[in-house]
């Protein structure tokens, strides 16, 4: 009661017309309303100042002031302790589902039991078989459904607790239970099915998210290692930000034996979801060995091949290469590049990756001083590819920061 | 209900505004018939004229014969496979070969004036299949839709020369084997079995595509166990086991849920099937005994 009252007070706290508007938003709806303002007025004088008429619903939530949940869970108990008929309870739940969003509750299981709450026990159990069969109350029973359904959307899993309300509002026959226990059936599977779990809800804050990301993508090699680097760290950085790098033990080899003569590309902005957030990243890459991936072809036997089969009553054949010991193929060489490190930035600019690739340098990486690398701001479909190699849709090509970003890559070359 | 509404709207346009009044411009539907399989949503298109339909068949007679040709060539022959060797991978959907963008269809919730996500299916620089688009959950709010925002692929329905029919027979098999490689978006996969009759034109069985996004390429092996069937995007109470034998298309599609407007993008490198047989389970999910007048009511 107190904590009702505090919030009412916080509610309306806007001076002159408290009162006012007290009246106004405890009684729910103005036909009701109406009468209890001026008693005297009568049908007839209403419907001579038809200008003056009130919406017949008011909707208490777009009034309130401050969107909080105990607000929110003030203005159902409000509506529940108002009267005990309880007039127009579907459309307050309509109208409490529609706005739970500005109160950031729409996630919040005891809020929708709350609504539930409002519905009047045993009142809508069908009590013969007609009444059963004919969805018994169908605007409340619809209602209800239309709520649990937000709540699916929303992914928030109901408990016990709402069967025993629906029960006792709808009976065991209510279609909202039947809806109730098919949510029950299949969200505790789906719910955690990604193999790529993620905190819920997810951080709102960059570097967490792009933390995140990395150690998504880095999933392919078990052996990969996420670093945090701060550019303040380097001396002539322009940009004071963070960089998370991710790059395994295997990709550091490989950029080991990466030719000297071959350049490097960091290329990007590409996206990558996390739930609904998104992340731009970069990698390093590196052109395929082709030379490599064709000698591994190389070595795969054709199993169906029947025309020179191994004998061995007439003597071992000589070992063939595919025999020997060779080189492994990384999961980093794709067919269409070898990855060589992943980065998301805090600015994602040129001059960000130019420091991840001084700071890649500085830890343990420094051949990587010695290969040309150069900057490809692609894209994954071939026209829009064409589109940012354009010079006139890539600025910073042609601006004075690019010539010195470029700068040391030809010193490296 | 959503197109008994949209049926009442188109009547209501025909009608001159007096009449609109007076006469209740909701079509009645006393059954569940469905006229077409499209359920209210078929485009009617301009026919050609005549001389350029039948040109058009003509051209199509020398495809359909050539079509026909080889499969009574492989009726005679009668060479099928019958050893499916575990662990190997028989390619599908494979996006390498050519003209393979024909066989696909995108669809979107743009196409019938209900929301405006934009995708296109094209060939990526590696030489994939690249989904990619923007899914956008907003619509025009004219009480009907609610929920928009989705983008769609889906290939067109197998079949025999001469325009007949037919589904896919992957009986043999237990496992769908994808390389794709995505941006961290879950996809839905979509296997559908359009059946017979207007209750099974709809039956979809789906399973989720977790991507793990960044730029490497990722294989995704999904048991046939797993899918589940819904109808009109609503999971159904009467479960079953895929019935592999009657797949008749397959697609993916991906939604704008929860707040997940803005661009997506899916590689697809190869769809293809494999007999594990190490995957005893035939059907993921319990089948409980439910109570009567319950079940998909």
């Amino acid at each position: 009661m107190l904590r009702r009252a505090q919030c009412l007070l916080r509610l309306h706290s806007h001076g002159r017309q408290s009162v006012a508007t007290l009246t106004r938003h405890r009684s729910y709806s103005t036909d009701e309303a109406t009468p209890k303002q001026n008693p005297s007025a009568n049908p007839n004088q209403r419907a001579q100042k038809p200008a003056r008429n009130l919406p017949a619903v008011r909707n208490p939530f777009a009034a309130a002031q401050d969107r909080t949940k105990d607000t929110y869970l003030t203005m159902v108990e409000i509506f529940q302790e108002r009267d005990v008929h309880r007039r127009n309870h579907v459309e307050f739940i309509y109208a409490a589902l529609k706005n739970m969003a500005d109160f950031g509750v729409e996630r919040d299981l005891e809020v929708y039991k709350a609504l539930i709450n409002v519905m009047p026990k045993g009142k809508f159990i069908p009590t013969n078989l007609f009444q059963a069969e004919f969805m018994h109350y169908p605007k409340q029973q619809q209602c209800i459904i239309d709520l649990l359904e937000q709540m699916e959307d929303f992914g928030v899993m109901p408990d016990y607790e709402m069967e025993a309300m629906l029960l006792n509002v709808f009976g065991r026959q209510g279609h909202p239970l039947r809806k109730y226990w098919r949510m029950m059936y299949w969200m505790p599977k789906f719910k955690n099915l990604s193999p790529w779990p993620l905190p819920d809800p997810v951080p709102d804050d960059t570097l967490e998210i792009a933390k995140l990301a990395v150690e998504r993508m880095c999933t392919v090699d078990l052996r990969s290692k996420v670093t945090v680097f701060q550019t303040s760290d380097l001396k002539d950085a322009i940009d004071d930000t963070w960089i998370v790098s991710g790059m395994s033990a295997e990709q550091e080899k490989l950029l080991r034996e990466h030719s000297r003569q071959k350049a490097l590309y960091i290329e990007g902005p590409f996206h990558i979801w996390l739930r609904n957030r998104r992340i731009n990243y970069f990698t390093l890459r590196a052109d395929p060995d082709t030379q490599f991936l064709a000698q591994l072809d190389e070595r795969q036997l054709d199993d169906d091949d029947v025309s020179n089969i191994e004998v061995p009553f007439l003597g071992r054949a000589p070992p063939r290469r595919h025999n020997q010991l060779g080189k492994l193929r990384s999961v980093h060489q794709q067919d269409d590049g070898t990855i060589l490190a992943i980065c998301a930035t805090g600015t994602s600019t040129k001059d960000s990756l130019l420091s991840w690739i001084r700071l890649l340098e500085a830890n343990g990486n420094s051949s990587i001083g010695e290969v040309p690398v150069l900057f490809r701001f692609t894209s994954t479909v071939p026209a829009k590819a064409e589109e940012i190699e354009g010079p006139a849709s890539v600025p910073a090509t042609s601006n004075a920061r690019s010539s010195k970003d470029e700068s040391p890559s030809s010193r490296r070359e | 209900m959503n197109n008994l509404l949209r049926q009442g709207q188109r009547l209501a346009c025909w009608l001159p505004a007096a009449a609109q009044q007076q006469i209740h411009t909701t079509a009645v539907q006393r059954t569940f018939w469905e006229r077409e399989k499209k359920s209210g949503y078929k485009t009617k298109l301009p026919e050609p004229s005549k001389k350029q339909l039948i040109m058009d068949g003509l051209k199509d007679l020398k495809e359909e014969i050539k079509l026909w040709r080889k499969e009574v060539k492989e009726q005679f022959e009668s060479d099928p496979i019958l050893v499916f060797r575990p662990g190997e991978t028989d390619v599908v959907f494979d996006f390498k070969a050519p003209n393979v963008l024909d066989n696909w269809t995108v669809t979107t919730d743009a196409d019938h004036g209900e929301g405006k996500s934009t995708a296109s299916l094209e060939l990526s620089s590696a030489g994939a299949g690249l989904f990619h688009g923007e899914v956008n959950s907003d619509h025009t709010k004219d009480g009907i839709i609610k929920r928009t925002g989705y983008a769609n692929i889906r290939t067109k329905r197998v079949r025999k020369s001469f325009k007949r029919e037919s589904t896919y027979d992957w009986t043999q098999y237990n496992m769908l084997i994808m390389k794709v490689r995505g941006d961290g978006r879950s996809y839905l996969i979509n296997l559908h079995t359009e059946g017979y009759f207007d209750l099974m034109w709809n039956d979809i069985y789906h399973y989720v595509l977790y991507t793990r996004g960044g730029p490497h390429w990722q294989i995704a092996k999904i048991p046939f166990s797993k899918f589940f069937m819904s109808s009109k995007g609503r999971v159904q109470d009467r479960q079953s086991a895929i019935p592999l034998n009657r797949v008749t298309h397959f697609g993916f599609s991906v939604a704008a849920k929860k707040g997940m407007d803005g661009p997506f993008g899916l590689e697809i490198d190869y769809v293809g099937l494999q007999y594990d047989p190490s995957h005893r389970e035939e059907f993921a999910y319990e089948m409980y005994q439910t109570p009567k007048y319950i079940v998909a009511t």
